[in-house]
């Protein structure tokens, strides 16, 4: 099985600060929301796939974008049957119901889809990296450092550790019940539901037992003691790692007023609208590109000066 | 110092007490072993050391519990951490980082020590368990005895004066049990830690500790040095599994031998009984072993391989007969489980053939196979989900498309059979390890199926329950059925199989008879096969493998 999981593979991407990657995915996030043109979502997605290069986790990311795909098929084909705008009726159902009208589909609904669908794309892509080269530690030590409450940040790390533990136990528990003579994709949908009942309340209640001797165990070894907790391993931050952080809110920046500019919009609905792009905006586009690419040889720098 | 003056607890809900009237005087550097049947209150007592009685478990509690001058009762666990280290059963549920020198510096961070004191603390730690090796690997990845040097290395990096081990061993393979308890008497011998172990198995340590207190119903029936304490008959009685060659001693005793100790290592018995031996001996032949019934599973030129890619099994060739009671042994990895899950499909054949009853795993599916091939897993839990233990019962027939009357009797006769009559509309869950074992196996063995195959069914079970399911198998091996075997519990393998088939990465390394294997191999000998091999020179058949059989010689 390929492994979702964050493994540490020593590359640039590996090493760079949590603060930076947390960074550079709170720009992709934004932008994502901000533009709705989906040549701008296209080249947001496209500048996350130099980080798999890099980062050597093509296979893991792979997989993900492949439970990603169906996911944006579910985006596109609900958003063509839900949405009943647009001028160009590809089907017209035959029944009507009433408040809502006469379902149809329309090219504009489809693409509007589409065009969303990327948007989820670049998105999970981004997320993907960010899981597969983060460790869960430094994720959870970043996160106290922005004031967030250790006990929650806790509990998060503490669900990423117990992760391998419970498909082991989903494999276990499935291997009983199949020699039980269970059969999981016989029979209609109840019964298909009653089969997986069968591995889902031993796994449920093993999880439970194993919850409390978790809190036991750390109870022994005096968590919870007042709220002057040390850490032992730290986040440092170099001039370099301030550098890259700095660089990431000039992107954020630019994006923000490339929006704000009227740049970026896109209308799906009642015709598409067109895609001219102007020069300024060209300009600006072409630079916002690059910005975001900058993450690689920013990476690369980075690892130049920490050796030195 | 730790002292308990009647000491008495009772969970909130359960209307027995499950510690009664306990007084205890423990010195600084004892180490003392806690034994005592399952659900008797070893753990219990364990927990009042360090607070999580009452203060994480809540009950009713009455008397006083004193750890180095701190009364338990009004500090809680976090601030008896530094005195009272804790390490329990499950390596795995134990950790909470994700790689190990983060694990170690957890309790450190919480009791807010400084990062360099930190830094000092987990070196100490990786090199007193000799895990230095581990330091930087992702907890997951470990073997289950690394998982749990790595546990006693974080308690031990908050410098406990006590350590107390809730059955450290139980979830370990031999090798891994052998390491963690040679690294706990270490803790007592060389670092002067009061070492308090809570164990079953008690061969591996009675010769380790100064004093053995038996828990039973709540009590501490019995409290002393390991000697006195085992040589009184009504241990065995309540089920503590007493060592084989103690058993020996003891019934020679009862037959008028005078020996006038027990020994507590193989060496000591060897010295006690060289005379009895020498001039006792009145036979030179074990019993026969039994004819075996007509072939019922095939294997031919097995090899699997792994999505991943690892090769598990290479070239195996098994042909295994009705009525056969058969012990798979190896090493942790070496392929055990990939070749019995063969046998009930499954895993089907990379290459090769695996017929049971003539019928080709491969043509069939998991659910037909299961009128034919019983499969339990290691822990009853994986089991259990009905809301009743008849239910639960019942479900693995639904699935093999029985119907109404037909159930209703077989599930009965299985009810009956495993003495689970009274507990048949109760929740299969809320019941005892034992009662829980019972159930899984009713629910497997009601297809009744003419091979069963059990997957460490023993480890981590108490002596008394071991006992009643290796009853259960004779039985039904008794009525010609075939039972597969998955262990590496050398006593019982001794006791109860007819063969033992030992796979080495992925390969048959040695299959024959238990005394061909079984005796004179290094590590796999039973204690009385490593006593007797001393007196072959007085004409002692080399391959006894249990006390009965030595005692069948002599009287």
């Amino acid at each position: 099985m390929i492994s979702f999981r964050y493994q540490d593979k020593g590359t640039v991407i590996h090493k760079l600060n949590p603060f930076c990657k947390l960074a550079w995915i709170s720009g992709v996030l934004v932008l994502a929301l901000l533009f709705d043109n989906p040549l701008y979502l296209l080249a947001l997605f496209v500048s996350t796939l130099p980080l798999v290069w890099a980062a050597r986790v093509w296979k893991e990311w792979a997989s993900i974008m492949k439970l990603s795909f169906y996911l944006c098929l579910l985006v596109i084909v609900i958003n063509a049957l839900v949405s009943n705008q647009g001028s160009h009726v590809l089907y017209q159902f035959p029944f009507h119901i009433p408040i809502w009208g006469t379902p149809k589909i329309t090219l504009e609904a489809i693409l509007c889809g589409i065009g969303n669908a990327v948007r989820l794309t670049a998105i999970i892509s981004a997320f993907a990296i960010l899981t597969l080269t983060l460790h869960p530690d430094n994720l959870m030590l970043a996160m106290i450092k922005m004031r967030l409450p250790y006990k929650s940040v806790l509990v998060t790390s503490l669900a990423t550790r117990f992760v391998p533990t419970l498909i082991d136990d989903i494999g276990t528990i499935t291997d009983v019940q199949r020699s039980r003579g269970l059969e999981l994709d016989k029979g209609g949908l109840p019964q298909k539901i009653r089969g997986r009942m069968t591995i889902m309340i031993p796994l449920l209640s093993n999880s439970l037992d194993r919850a409390f001797q978790v809190a036991e165990a750390m109870e022994s070894r005096a968590f919870g003691n007042g709220a002057k907790r040390t850490f032992y391993n730290r986040i440092g931050m170099s001039t370099v790692d301030i550098a890259i952080l700095a660089f990431f809110f000039l992107l954020l920046a630019m994006g923000i007023s490339m929006s704000l500019l009227g740049q970026g919009e896109y209308s799906y609905y009642p015709t598409l609208g067109g895609m001219n792009i102007g020069p300024l905006e060209g300009l600006m586009l072409s630079i916002l590109a690059l910005l975001l690419l900058m993450m690689l040889p920013l990476a690369y720098l980075k690892r130049r000066i920490d050796l030195d | 110092m730790i002292r308990m003056d009647s000491l008495t607890f009772c969970y909130s809900g359960a209307s027995v007490p499950a510690l009664e009237n306990i007084n205890l005087e423990i010195e600084d550097g004892e180490f003392v072993l806690v034994t005592g049947p399952s659900g008797g209150g070893k753990s219990t007592l364990c927990r009042c050391l360090n607070g999580l009685i009452p203060h994480f478990h809540g009950g009713r509690i009455t008397g006083r519990v004193e750890v180095g001058g701190l009364d338990v009762l009004r500090h809680p666990t976090k601030e008896l951490a530094t005195k009272v280290g804790m390490v329990f059963q499950d390596p795995e549920n134990q950790l909470v980082a994700m790689d190990v020198e983060r694990e170690i510096a957890f309790g450190l961070e919480n009791l807010a020590f400084p990062r360099d004191v930190i830094a000092k603390r987990i070196e100490e730690s990786l090199d007193t368990l000799g895990i230095a090796s581990l330091r930087y690997r992702p907890v997951h990845e470990l073997s289950g005895g690394e998982k749990q040097k790595v546990a006693i290395a974080s308690v031990l990096a908050l410098h406990p004066d006590i350590v107390v081990l809730d059955e450290p061993t139980s979830e370990l393979d031999p090798k891994g049990a052998e390491d963690v308890l040679s690294i706990v008497e270490r803790l007592n011998d060389e670092l002067g830690i009061t070492v308090i172990l809570i164990e079953h198995r008690l061969d591996r340590v009675i010769h380790l500790v100064d004093r053995i207190i038996v828990i039973h119903e709540g009590r501490a029936i019995a409290d002393g040095g390991a000697r006195a304490i085992l040589d009184n008959g009504e241990i065995a009685d309540i089920g503590v599994g007493i060592p084989p060659i103690i058993r020996l001693v003891q019934k020679l005793k009862q037959k008028g031998v005078s020996l006038d100790n027990i020994p507590l290592t193989v060496k000591e018995g060897r010295v006690m009984l060289e005379r009895v031996f020498r001039e006792g001996l009145r036979r030179t032949q074990p019993q026969d072993e039994r004819v075996k019934g007509k072939p019922i599973i095939e294997i031919e030129n097995l090899w699997h391989v792994y999505p991943q890619g690892l090769t598990a099994l290479k070239n195996v060739n098994l042909r295994i007969c009705e009525g056969e009671f058969v012990a798979i042994m190896g090493r942790n990895a070496s392929g055990k489980s990939t070749l019995v899950k063969h046998i009930n499909g499954l895993l089907k054949p990379t290459k090769g053939k695996v017929r049971v009853a003539g019928i080709d795993t491969r043509e069939a599916t998991i659910a037909q196979m299961a009128q034919r091939v019983g499969y339990v897993f290691q822990n009853p839990n994986d089991h259990l989900f009905a809301d009743t233990v008849q239910e639960e019962i019942a479900f693995t027939l639904k699935n093999l498309g029985y119907r109404g009357r037909e159930i209703a009797s077989r599930v009965d006769e299985m009810l009956e059979r495993f003495n689970l009559k009274e507990y048949s509309r109760q929740y299969p869950r809320s019941l005892s390890g034992g009662e829980r074992q019972r159930v899984a196996l009713a629910s497997v063995l009601v297809a009744q199926p003419d091979v069963l195959i059990l997957d460490e069914p023993t480890r981590g079970m108490e002596y008394r329950l071991k006992s009643e399911l290796m009853r259960f198998l004779e039985e039904y091996r008794d009525r010609g059925n075939t039972v597969i075997l998955v262990t590496h519990d050398v006593e019982t393998v001794a006791e109860h199989a007819d063969r033992v088939i030992l796979l080495g990465e992925g390969r048959v390394v040695v299959d024959g008879g238990k005394r061909d294997v079984l005796s004179q191999a290094l590590l796999f000998s039973p204690q009385v096969n490593r006593l007797v091999q001393a007196f072959e020179k007085y004409g002692v058949p080399g391959d006894i493998l249990t006390a009965d059989e030595a005692l069948d010689l002599l009287i």
